[in-house]
């Protein structure tokens, strides 16, 4: 367990001062700062498009930093040969693939803490309600576990191709994840479709992990709109990303364990 | 004397696209005992970093057999007491030196503020505590580098090309720390082509070529066949035909003859004889065998050996950067 935090707190340290995260980084605060006065530019209500259009810069700059983060992570540490220093150490490979997927886990919370902090200071500098802040606050912890999904994703593919390649792949799932996810759903339980579409749905819905289940934008920029049991749709979200990032790292241990260095 | 490190037969192949399945290590039989310097030389690419990686379990060979302090290569246990040190390292730039010996000696469980400052002290970076990895010379991160190979007082040592790239100074000094650890009782496996080097401070060495063994031994025995040449001046021709029985080559050189012997000739018969002709001695040069030598002699030019549907071809010597296509011809092959 000391060898999984040593080297957690390690990737931790240096992935705050990668210049091209902080970049990052500041674009989406420096976004967050001026989207007050944005809103005026749509013909939706001020509130409305202010809370729509912070909630969704943090969630984008959040996926590129998670992106950026974990697709070079292992293939950096093979370039730079730190990955034999450590290895040749009583460290078993999969502690250190599980050590550096909590390093960026936690690298990534730390730079979406710093973002949900300018989230709220906006909004009660231009709303003084803390209640409706509160409410907001919630949104960002489901971001977290779409983003530590989205890094175990990263980190799968970093086991067996390319950064290039898994940039394109874990986006690709992001992407397809987030806005096909419900339409493969509909396909699925729609009654007018064929059997093989429906079966075909069903195994896609599977397999994609369903990123627009952290999603609950709607809910809190429209107030009809509610969720049932909101404490228990938090907490089955929450499960449904730890067991999919869970299966992703077994099967990244698997590879990671089995590959020339 | 057990010995620390043992390979039988232990073979690496990859997969080539021009030249089929190539054996970068190839049916290594190596024994380094307990604490010595062995030298295992070679040029680039010629196996070494491939079988350290595989003495250390960081990749898997494809066949044969490897003991490390006697126990089966990628143990885990022996990982608590062996250290490497990489080719060209890289350190987390952003800690200092004292920082970085906490992270490594973190992956052993040590926590000994003590511990780390006596190590800065012994590679002589107590004075730059403040200074960063970023703000590090290259001798400078080497010495951090042989700081953190220490932290687990290790039996067995790894270092790869320990002094490559450093200007003089600071090989003298990575050589006197390396001489430091055979004082101590530990065993020293480097890997190097730096051969003046290794020259100085091994006992034994292993010369590995496309792979391959080609010479393995103690280096006094290895570096035998020096020679000795005397000039000489003003001897008689039946002197000269008395010496063609002896092991004594003549030869005319402008100041005179010069009788070439080998190293374990005496020479001292001769140089009465010439005395005892009232000729003269011009010179008395001892010609040592280098390591030089050896290792041209033992590298050379060679193929790689390379496997094809199972049977084992000659593939040639591959164009710089692997990425020239090769023809393996018949005629290669055989």
């Amino acid at each position: 367990m000391r060898s999984i935090i040593s080297i957690a707190s390690i990737t931790v340290g240096e992935a705050v001062r990668r210049r091209v995260l902080l970049v990052i980084l500041l674009i989406g605060l420096l976004f967050m700062i001026i989207a007050p006065g944005l809103g005026i530019l749509s013909a939706r209500s001020e509130l409305t498009v202010l809370k729509s259009m912070m909630l969704g810069i943090i969630q984008l700059t959040s996926a590129v930093i998670a992106i950026v983060l974990t697709v070079y992570m292992i293939p950096n540490e093979i370039e730079r040969r730190t990955i034999y220093t450590i290895l040749s150490k009583p460290v078993q490979r999969w502690q250190f693939l599980i050590g550096k997927y909590l390093g960026a886990v936690l690298a990534l919370g730390l730079m979406m803490l710093l973002m949900t902090a300018v989230l709220l200071a906006v909004f009660l500098y231009m709303h003084q309600n803390s209640a409706e802040a509160m409410d907001i606050a919630k949104q960002p912890a489901l971001y977290f576990v779409q983003m530590s999904l989205l890094a175990a994703i990263a980190i799968f593919f970093s086991t067996f191709v390319s950064p290039l390649v898994n940039f394109f792949l874990t986006g690709g799932m992001y992407l397809l994840g987030s806005l096909f996810s419900p339409f493969f759903k509909t396909l699925e339980e729609s009654g007018g479709t064929s059997m093989v579409v429906k079966k075909a749905a069903q195994f896609i819905n599977v397999i994609l992990p369903n990123f627009a289940m952290f999603n609950t934008q709607n809910t809190i920029i429209n107030p009809n709109a509610q969720i049932g049991s909101e404490s228990g749709y938090y907490i089955q979200a929450a499960l449904y990303g730890t067991i999919y990032i869970g299966i992703l790292l077994v099967g990244g241990i698997l590879i990671f364990d089995r590959r020339e260095v | 004397m057990a010995a620390a490190i043992e390979t039988k037969q232990l073979t690496k192949s990859y997969k080539s696209r021009s030249l089929g399945r190539i054996n970068v290590v190839d049916h290594l039989d190596l024994t380094v005992e307990e604490g010595e310097i062995f030298g295992f030389l070679g040029p680039n690419g010629a196996g070494k970093t491939t079988t350290i990686k595989m003495l250390l379990g960081i990749i898997y060979p494809t066949s044969g057999e490897g003991y490390v302090l006697g126990r089966e290569i990628g143990d885990m246990d022996v990982h608590k007491v062996i250290s490497y040190l990489p080719e060209r390292p890289y350190y987390y730039e952003h800690m200092t030196g004292m920082e970085l010996l906490k992270f490594y000696g973190s992956l052993f469980g040590i926590n000994d503020r003590a511990k780390f400052e006596m190590l800065l002290e012994k590679v002589n970076l107590h004075r730059d505590v403040t200074k960063t990895i970023s703000q590090y010379s290259k001798g400078m991160q080497q010495r951090i580098g042989l700081a953190q190979s220490l932290l687990n007082d290790p039996k067995l040592l790894f270092l790869d090309e320990p002094t490559a790239g450093l200007d003089p100074i600071a090989h003298r000094e990575i050589r006197d720390l390396i001489l430091s650890f055979r004082d101590e009782g530990r065993t020293v496996f480097i890997s190097s082509h730096e051969l003046s080097e290794v020259e100085l401070i091994c006992n034994r060495v292993a010369i590995i070529n496309k792979g391959v063994i080609e010479r393995q031994g103690k280096l006094t025995d290895l570096l035998k066949g020096g020679r000795i040449e005397i000039i000489v001046n003003g001897v008689s021709e039946k002197f000269l035909d008395d010496l063609k029985i002896t092991d004594a080559k003549v030869r005319t050189v402008p100041d005179g003859f010069l009788l070439d012997m080998p190293e374990d000739a005496d020479p001292n018969g001769i140089i009465d004889s010439v005395r005892s002709q009232k000729a003269r001695i011009i010179s008395i040069v001892p010609r040592k065998r280098r390591l030089e030598d050896l290792f041209v002699e033992a590298v050379g030019v060679k193929p790689f050996t390379q496997k094809s549907n199972g049977d084992v071809k000659t593939a040639g010597t591959p164009k710089p950067g692997g990425k020239k296509k090769i023809t393996v011809s018949e005629e290669d092959s055989k």
